[in-house]
């Protein structure tokens, strides 16, 4: 019994001390870890040479995001994002392996070099760029303000005095309160609660990024977004893992050749142009050879 | 006398709980077919007492020998002595999940390893006998307080112990099923059973006992038989003792 | 298209299924190593060993408090950044749905070989039984129907929380349905409700007939 006891001590120990390990792993300094994996000859990522000699590259995507990641009812992955993964594979010369990701852990797949490349709807910033290594852009988003038919708000002047319906924490309640004091803003938790509100007539125009109410006045006849792009433009691309330069460096090349073609026009077409319908301007939103 | 007759014997038992004095000092011989009754104030160490003769309480000084050999806390050959004592409790201690056939089958089965057949056949007696006959495949809570520790009785006595301990097993029932317990080990003390019994009933002790010990305080204060005890006792205290048991106006 | 259409397009509907299986795969396989590993547990944790309790309770405490979406990321992400070691997403999953299992298995191992009166030991060495056979025949079939409506609690709680697998990149049933309401979001707005009430019919048909059993042996054992 004594035995059985001390075993069972044991047990618990290593228990114990995988967990706190496996907390230390996450707690520290993960850009000087990846540096120092770095340094020591086992690099987390895998280079190009790498995935070439694998014969298959790994991207992660959005499983959910449709258009830009989304799985069909077929089982086939679809989106503006797909279609782009699709051609780097091809022009690679390997397979392709998609691989879902949520928003919330597209940061993490890299840095532990799970995928090679994230393609998912990732916009470029600062805090994120410390961590990842993003590629020319190959799509841009800014804001955009969908009003009503019969009153159509098509320039900044014209939100003058209006009611501007915006949901707390976006980009937009951020940019309106801070460039357009004399807009009413009218508030809300949820997008659902802001889209009645527009269509009671709470508000005289709804903003939010222009992918967005874009795709939202496209289902919903009777509504225009008079303004496509307006603010700061935020713009989206490629990430790899921090330090990939030979992978990076493919990718930048890749984007720029793919421009002779029109690439992302051809992209819209065929991904985005059914959601967003045929009156938008394609160049709010489409970058080509990562020039804005 | 012949000591082969000798189930038990105590000498100079000690045994405390930290600094807390429950046994000290204790010499006590019972004899085969003897039935000696232990009785006296809560506290007074006479359940402790009968704990440490099957070895669930450690002592701390003195000993405890059946048929001269040592009974002693945590050594292996503890396992095989508690076979030859048999302990029914205050709280019965049937066992929940298993039925009452089961519960008495179970240690002359898998401790005694004895044929099934033959032990069904003892246990169906024994349950007949105690009145049990047509619960055998009852579980313990489908019966009353009394039904259970006469089970638990049946229970012990199935291993054919040479001794009986059976400490306060009417304390924890209702009035009216003291007595069909208590007869069943009236019927044992006649038939010639070795048993210690702690008991606060005294027309019971009186009845069934061949030798009445009084304790108090961790020692034995008076020891006499029954006749002799509860008529004429020879201590002040046991004098005291039973008239807390005896009402007048 | 309508709502209840969108579940029977394409293969979305054998989707779904294969969703469940992954559920249920990395669950039942959770729950089965927790059982093991949560009765060693809950067997260190009522030894007398002062220290064995306190890193038992430690353990125990350091899992209750973290929540299983962070288990997941240092599993995950965590060891492969400190160790190198590249799991996949299944058996991350498996294994912290396992370091959890197996801490509640502990705790309510514990709280059943608590709850056997010392009265059931005790009469079970008067009647001369070794050690291991009074655990055998006497404590371990008593705590494991206390423990069994329990355990099956604790088990349909792990298949409902697997739910979480799909931020590190495995699909199970949940995701599979977000993904199909997504697809069609443009299409058939409303199969959210329809896709939602099929998951929750699949999982019921799990976990209901759980419930009944744990709730029947509960009814037995008051």
């Amino acid at each position: 019994m004594k035995n059985i006891r001390r075993i069972i001590s044991a047990i618990a120990a290593a228990a114990m001390t995988l967990s706190f390990a496996a907390c230390g792993g996450n707690g520290g300094d993960t850009a000087s870890e990846n540096t120092d994996a770095a340094n020591g000859g086992t690099a987390i990522y895998r280079t190009l040479d790498d995935i070439k000699s694998s014969g298959k590259l790994t991207i992660g995507v959005f499983s959910d995001k449709n258009p830009f990641g989304y799985i069909d009812n077929n089982g086939e992955y679809q989106g503006y994002d797909i279609y782009f993964a699709k051609r780097l594979a091809e022009d690679l010369g390997t397979e392709l392996e998609l691989v879902p990701v949520e928003a919330a852990s597209r940061v993490e797949f890299l840095e532990t070099g799970k995928v090679d490349i994230i393609l998912a709807n990732f916009t470029v910033t600062g805090e994120r760029a410390e961590k990842v290594d993003f590629a020319l852009p190959y799509m841009k988003v800014a804001l955009g303000v969908v009003s009503p038919d019969s009153a159509v708000i098509a320039s900044e002047e014209e939100l003058a005095g209006k009611k501007l319906i915006v949901v707390k924490g976006t980009t937009a309640e951020t940019y309106f309160t801070d460039n357009y004091p004399d807009v009413e803003l009218v508030k809300f938790d949820e997008y659902n609660e802001a889209y009645s509100a527009l269509q009671d007539g709470r508000g005289d125009a709804f903003s939010t990024d222009n992918t967005e109410v874009l795709a939202w006045a496209m289902q919903n006849p009777g509504f225009t977004v008079g303004i496509e792009s307006l603010g700061s433009i935020d713009t989206i691309a490629p990430a790899v893992s921090k330090g990939n330069e030979s992978l990076l460096n493919w990718i930048n090349d890749e984007i720029v050749t793919l421009a002779d073609e029109n690439f992302f026009h051809a992209d819209y077409d065929a991904t985005l142009a059914s959601v967003y319908g045929d009156a938008v301007d394609k160049e709010n939103l489409v970058v080509e050879g990562g020039r804005i | 006398m012949d000591n082969e007759d000798v189930v038990i014997e105590v000498k100079g038992l000690k045994k405390s709980f930290g600094e807390n004095v429950i046994i000290n000092g204790i010499d006590l011989t019972v004899r085969k077919g003897e039935t000696v009754v232990l009785i006296g104030p809560s506290g007074c160490g006479k359940s402790t007492l009968l704990r440490c003769l099957n070895g669930l309480e450690p002592i701390q000084e003195g000993s405890v020998l059946l048929h001269g050999e040592p009974v002693e806390y945590g050594k292996r050959s503890l396992y095989k002595i508690r076979q030859k004592i048999g302990m029914v409790f205050q709280d019965y201690g049937l066992f929940p999940h298993m039925t009452v056939l089961d519960n008495v089958m179970l240690a002359p089965l898998k401790v005694q390893k004895r044929a099934k057949d033959e032990v069904k056949q003892e246990a169906m007696a024994l349950l007949e006998r105690v009145g049990l006959g047509d619960k055998a495949k009852s579980y313990p809570s489908q019966l009353s307080g009394g039904q259970q520790q006469r089970a638990a009785i049946v229970r012990s006595l199935v291993v054919r112990p040479d001794i009986m301990l059976l400490d306060e097993i009417t304390a924890a029932l209702d009035p009216e099923m003291v007595h069909e317990v208590l007869n069943v080990v009236l019927d044992l003390a006649k038939n010639g059973s070795t048993m210690i019994i702690v008991t606060h009933e005294m027309a019971f002790a009186e009845a069934a006992a061949n030798r009445v010990i009084l304790m108090d305080g961790g020692v034995i204060v008076e020891e006499n038989p029954p006749e002799k005890f509860f008529k004429d006792p020879d201590t002040e205290r046991a004098r005291r003792f039973l008239s807390t048991f005896s009402y007048s106006r | 298209m309508r709502g209840y259409e969108v579940l029977f397009a394409g293969n979305n509907f054998l989707r779904l299924l294969s969703g469940l299986w992954v559920t249920l795969r990395i669950s039942l396989i959770s729950i089965a190593l927790s059982l093991v590993l949560g009765i060693l547990l809950g067997a260190a944790m009522t030894v007398k060993n002062k220290a064995v309790k306190a890193v038992c309770k430690v353990y125990l405490e350091i899992v209750r408090i973290m929540p299983q979406l962070v288990w997941l990321f240092i599993v995950f992400f965590g060891l492969t950044r400190s160790t190198g070691v590249n799991l996949s997403g299944e058996t991350a999953a498996v294994i912290v749905f396992t370091i959890w299992g197996a801490a509640e298995t502990g705790d309510l191992v514990r709280g059943a070989f608590v709850s056997i009166p010392k009265h059931q030991y005790e009469s079970g060495l008067a009647l001369g039984l070794g050690k291991a056979q009074l655990y055998i025949y006497v404590i371990l079939p008593q705590t494991i129907r206390r423990l069994t409506p329990n355990i099956i609690n604790l088990s349909t709680r792990m298949i409902k929380t697997t739910a979480l697998v799909s931020l590190i990149g495995v699909t199970e049933v949940l995701k599979v349905g977000k993904q199909i309401i997504d697809a069609n979001r443009y299409d058939a707005p409303d199969a959210a409700v329809w896709v939602y009430a099929a998951i929750f019919l699949m999982y019921f048909i799990i976990c209901f007939p759980l419930s009944v059993f744990s709730k029947k042996l509960a009814d037995r054992f008051k």
